[in-house]
């Protein structure tokens, strides 16, 4: 016991005498906006999750005083979550970085410095490891929350300047699968339609996904559907975890954890069987692949016709029965449009670029595409997963404009774009994520940049990495706004500017590109990216005495960083690179996004069809523009998509595939991870909110009452998890969500007891190279019973 | 603290503590005869591991000694620990699930689900029992009074803070009013 009974009775005392000298505990009111005069809103998107929301913040005396929604907006409506409705109390937050600070080894403290020592040091250190090991020695590793002009500006000077294809994003863990998913299947990347499906929908499939917790602005939409409809909406939620979201669905299947890939074939199997199929669809634009092999109809037949809804029930574990699976099938191909809805459920597994897949295959097969109300709809985690990386060649493999690295024509067209020398972007695509992390593990990468992500907590398998980001043979640079468990590793921290307190554009789920402009001054001596990057690169061009990096940046010398110079970014990208692209942002310029309430969709070849909104749905003639001037015959859907020659969607034969990791008698149980509404990815800004701290101050396992009472657990019991590669101690709630066998974690606790990552496993997709954070096996263990825990937060 | 500021003290000498948001601890008899019940040992003060029981000082009148959970600052967490230490029968030996230290009630006017200013469900998470003692209806919370404990976790964990420092989900006491004498 803390405190003894002897201390216990002297402190009663002594508040007593205290309460007698009038001293009085005061709520604190600071952070309540009562009065309305003298605010400017300014227009701008939501910092945090894919869904795009417009938003605009209150600025008083240049402090912000409030966000609130756009109901303009075909985002949201006006509608906000808790979590985007508080993000501005960042802002102006005390632990902001305000200073460059620097130390020479890992183990030192923080000294602060001057922005031209800082870049100096990072300039430096870059020509350093660049001269000892070339591009392949250097490595930028960004985020799907970086403005698109940041992504791209960073990859310019990897790939242009520094002949470094290790440009990285944190989308990687998060959309990878996504992304080849859309390209094996639609041959071009992001989803053909848009959120204005929901509301034209009549069953929607939502499977690997806690739309309510992880998107809860378009849940909204989605159960306002359903509500406003209860009899003709349909909604079907499949997942191993009884969410939020399966709260209003009409039909939850509960499987167990990684045999999806079997019920998915079990719903093509039923479709095929009771001829539910567009045949007219299939004939005219379809083709069958195993593989590297063009196949037929029939073979594909063949192959789902194993998958009996009988023997998949039992392959997911018998919760549920096959006329389950035969209704699921019959709903989804014979409603008047089917939106299918994921997110990492499906893309955060070694198979994740099939699970894609075989969601696409029931798309083609029944026609549920390219009309309204039907669609493909992956879920994005990041406000610009899709603008900045995806679209602005943040991965290593993929040039601006959706161009792949490894093809010599692509290349050409970007150098000539950058004025570069031809040959000076290397052919080799550059180090996937967990690639790039294992390469520092063997200090093969002697310098890295990482910017606005923290790799120490949200990489899978975390200790293993953690050891190769604590060499001192590793130079790593960091920018955020504050800190985190990756600053803690670095050498050089640099300070940016948050939201808002810089220009520039977010691309969400939707191929919705959004703008968000300057409204206030950031704190102390925090800078943009985009200046930090041009400042940097001069410095590096002088010490590597090389003038290409210099043309790198000549076109955006001496323009001011708040407004000009990334508008000036934008425009390069956008004019030169995204010309002729399935992405053409040709006439989404500054000026047209500033006029618009909520963005533009691509493509938009023009600022006149821009302001119109842009694209609601690819590949139709009439609505798309360049169905219309890339179509190549007389048929009503084009698909024009860069990966696919025959211009046709092709239909997977893919098969059920375990997870690396299944449950045995040492570690009897399935571990999944995910998000809380409360919370944002690593918790550096939500952690930061009081509002939300207070709400989720700690991580906790969720654990079905079944197997809790097994293990002897009782509600807020501390429990161990313990896998092959990690251990966690954190109190446990004992709730009917997660199916038995199997608990659920969440990931956005710092603390080293809670941090959930130690425990994931690193196993990832053969072809997005995605890791598998879903599915792991672990022991599950009661500790002790509840106990005091604190929020911890670095820095 | 504001209600039991010194000069209040006085006329408050035997009004009991126990108000909206401030209650007892699990398994407490009612108001009317916890004060003479309890022997003000403060055993159950020092057990909590969270602190979220605090005792009365003299400004409480006759209550002063007693326990008292203030949820808006520390809610109870439900360990029980308390209800075991308690040596006069004042905390009765209840379970989990039966403890009744209050009932919460959503206040639809300051509620930001209720009032459409933001999707929040925080009450919702940080219910021990959800489904049971609380529930989502068309995202917004709706108390079941059957299952909930008045913990007042959600209160803590409430971003609505009103002016006058309630919440917009408050525990009020009940059962606390309960009356046990003839």
């Amino acid at each position: 016991m803390a405190q003894t009974r002897r201390e216990f009775i002297k402190k009663a005392a002594a508040l007593s005498a205290a309460s007698y000298a009038g001293l009085d505990l005061s709520i604190d009111r600071g952070s309540v906006a009562n009065a309305n005069e003298n605010i400017s809103w300014h227009r701008g998107s939501c910092r945090l999750c894919g869904v795009g929301c417009r938003v605009e913040l209150g600025v008083k005396n240049g402090n912000p005083v409030g966000l609130r929604g756009v109901p303009e907006a075909r985002t949201n409506f006006g509608y906000l979550c808790m979590k985007g409705m508080h993000f501005w109390k960042c802002m102006g937050h005390p632990d902001r970085l305000v200073k460059p600070l620097y130390r020479k080894k890992k183990t030192d403290t923080f000294k602060e410095i001057s922005w031209d020592e800082a870049l100096n040091i990072a300039a430096d250190e870059f020509a350093k490891a660049h001269k000892e090991g070339g591009g392949e020695a250097v490595a930028y590793y960004g985020s799907g929350q970086a403005l698109t002009e940041e992504t791209y500006f960073f990859q310019k000077i990897m790939r242009g300047g520094l002949q470094s294809n290790n440009v990285e994003g944190n989308p990687r863990l998060c959309m990878a699968s996504a992304v080849g998913g859309y390209l094996t299947s639609f041959g071009a990347d992001e989803p053909i339609g848009g959120y204005s499906d929901i509301e034209k929908a009549h069953c929607f499939f939502i499977i690997g996904s806690n739309t309510a917790e992880a998107h809860p602005v378009l849940f909204r939409r989605i159960m306002r559907r359903k509500l406003d409809n209860p009899d003709t909406v349909k909604v079907i939620n499949v997942d191993p975890r009884l969410s939020q979201t399966s709260r209003i669905a009409d039909k939850h299947l509960q499987f167990k954890p990684g045999t999806d890939l079997a019920l998915l074939n079990a719903m093509a199997n039923v479709i095929i069987e009771e001829k539910l199929y567009d045949e007219d669809f299939l004939n005219k634009y379809t083709t069958f692949k195993s593989g590297k092999e063009t196949v037929d109809f029939e073979a594909y037949k063949a192959q789902v016709a194993e998958y009996t809804p009988e023997k998949v029930v039992t392959i997911c574990g018998n919760s549920f029965s096959a006329d389950d699976v035969r209704e699921t099938a019959r709903w989804f191909a014979n409603s008047k449009g089917t939106v299918s809805l994921w997110t990492m459920g499906l893309n955060q597994r070694k198979q994740g670029v099939w699970a894609n897949n075989l969601v696409h295959n029931l798309h083609i097969l029944t026609g549920q595409l390219l009309k309204d109300g039907a669609d493909s709809l992956s879920l994005t985690g990041q406000p610009n997963a899709c603008g900045g990386v995806r679209e602005g060649g943040g991965l290593c493999h993929i040039l601006p404009g959706h161009r792949p690295v490894a093809n010599e024509k692509m290349r050409t067209q970007v150098e000539k774009a950058w004025g570069v020398p031809q040959g000076r972007i290397p052919p080799k695509p550059g180090l996937h994520t967990m690639a790039m992390f294992s390469a520092i593990n063997d200090a093969r990468i002697k310098a890295i940049w990482i910017n606005c992500t923290s790799p120490v907590q949200s990489l899978p398998n975390c200790n293993l990495y953690n050891k190769g980001m604590a060499r001192e043979d590793v130079f790593i640079i960091t920018t955020d706004i504050f800190h985190t468990l990756t600053t803690q590793t670095a050498n050089l921290v640099l300070p940016t500017c948050f939201h808002f307190e810089k220009t520039g554009v977010y691309g969400c789920t939707e191929r919705r590109s959004q703008l968000t402009k300057k409204a206030i001054e950031p704190p102390g001596d925090a800078k943009p990216e985009v200046w930090i990057i041009r400042e940097w690169a001069r410095k590096l061009s002088e010490k590597l005495n090389d003038p290409v990096i210099a043309q790198c940046i000549k076109p955006f010398e001496g323009l001011e960083e708040g407004y000009e110079l990334p508008k000036a970014i934008w425009n390069e990208y956008s004019q030169k690179l995204t010309a002729h692209r399935d992405n053409d942002l040709r006439g989404a310029t500054y000026e047209v996004l500033e006029q618009m309430k909520d963005g533009v969709q691509w493509p938009a070849p023009t600022e006149e069809y821009a302001l119109t909104g842009g694209t609601v749905k690819k590949f139709v003639k009439g609505r798309d523009p360049m169905a219309d001037t890339e179509s190549k015959d007389d048929l009503p859907y084009q698909f024009y998509g860069p990966a696919h020659p025959d211009r046709k969607l092709w239909i997977w034969l893919r098969d059920q595939a375990d997870p690396e990791e299944i449950p045995d008698s040492e570690y009897p149980f399935y571990l999944s991870t995910g998000r809380i509404i409360d919370h944002w990815h690593t918790m550096s800004m939500t952690g930061r909110v009081p509002e939300l701290l207070r709400a989720n101050p700690y991580a906790h396992v969720e654990i079905n009452p079944k197997d809790a009472q097994k293990l002897g657990i009782k509600p807020g019991d501390m429990v161990e998890l313990t896998s092959r590669r990690g251990v966690n101690i954190m109190p446990a709630k004992v709730y009917e969500g997660p199916v038995e066998g199997m608990v659920f974690a969440y990931w956005h606790d710092q603390h080293k007891d809670r941090m959930i990552n130690k425990v994931t496993k690193d196993a990832i997709d053969p072809g997005s190279k995605e890791p598998e954070f879903k599915i792991c096996a672990v022991r599950v263990k009661r500790v002790s019973g509840p106990q005091p825990l604190k929020p911890y937060l670095v820095g | 603290m504001t209600g039991l500021s010194p000069h209040q003290a006085g006329a408050r000498f035997l009004e009991s503590p126990v108000t909206k948001n401030r209650l007892r601890p699990p398994g407490a008899v009612p108001e009317e005869i916890f004060p003479a019940k309890c022997i003000r040992c403060g055993r159950c003060v020092e057990v909590c591991p969270y602190r979220s029981i605090i005792m009365l000082d003299i400004r409480a009148g006759i209550h002063a000694g007693t326990p008292l959970v203030q949820v808006e600052n520390i809610p109870c967490y439900l360990c029980m620990k308390c209800v075991d230490v308690c040596p006069t029968g004042s905390l009765l030996r209840v379970s989990q699930e039966s403890t009744r230290m209050g009932l919460a009630i959503i206040d639809q006017f300051s509620c930001a689900a209720w009032q459409n200013t933001a999707l929040c469900r925080t009450c919702y998470d940080k219910c021990p029992f959800p489904e049971k003692a609380i529930r989502l209806d068309q995202l917004k919370p709706v108390i079941l009074p059957d299952h909930c404990t008045g913990c007042g976790l959600c209160t803590n964990a409430c971003p609505v803070t009103l002016a006058n420092g309630n919440k917009a989900i408050n525990i009020e006491p009940l059962y606390a009013r309960d009356k046990v004498t003839v």
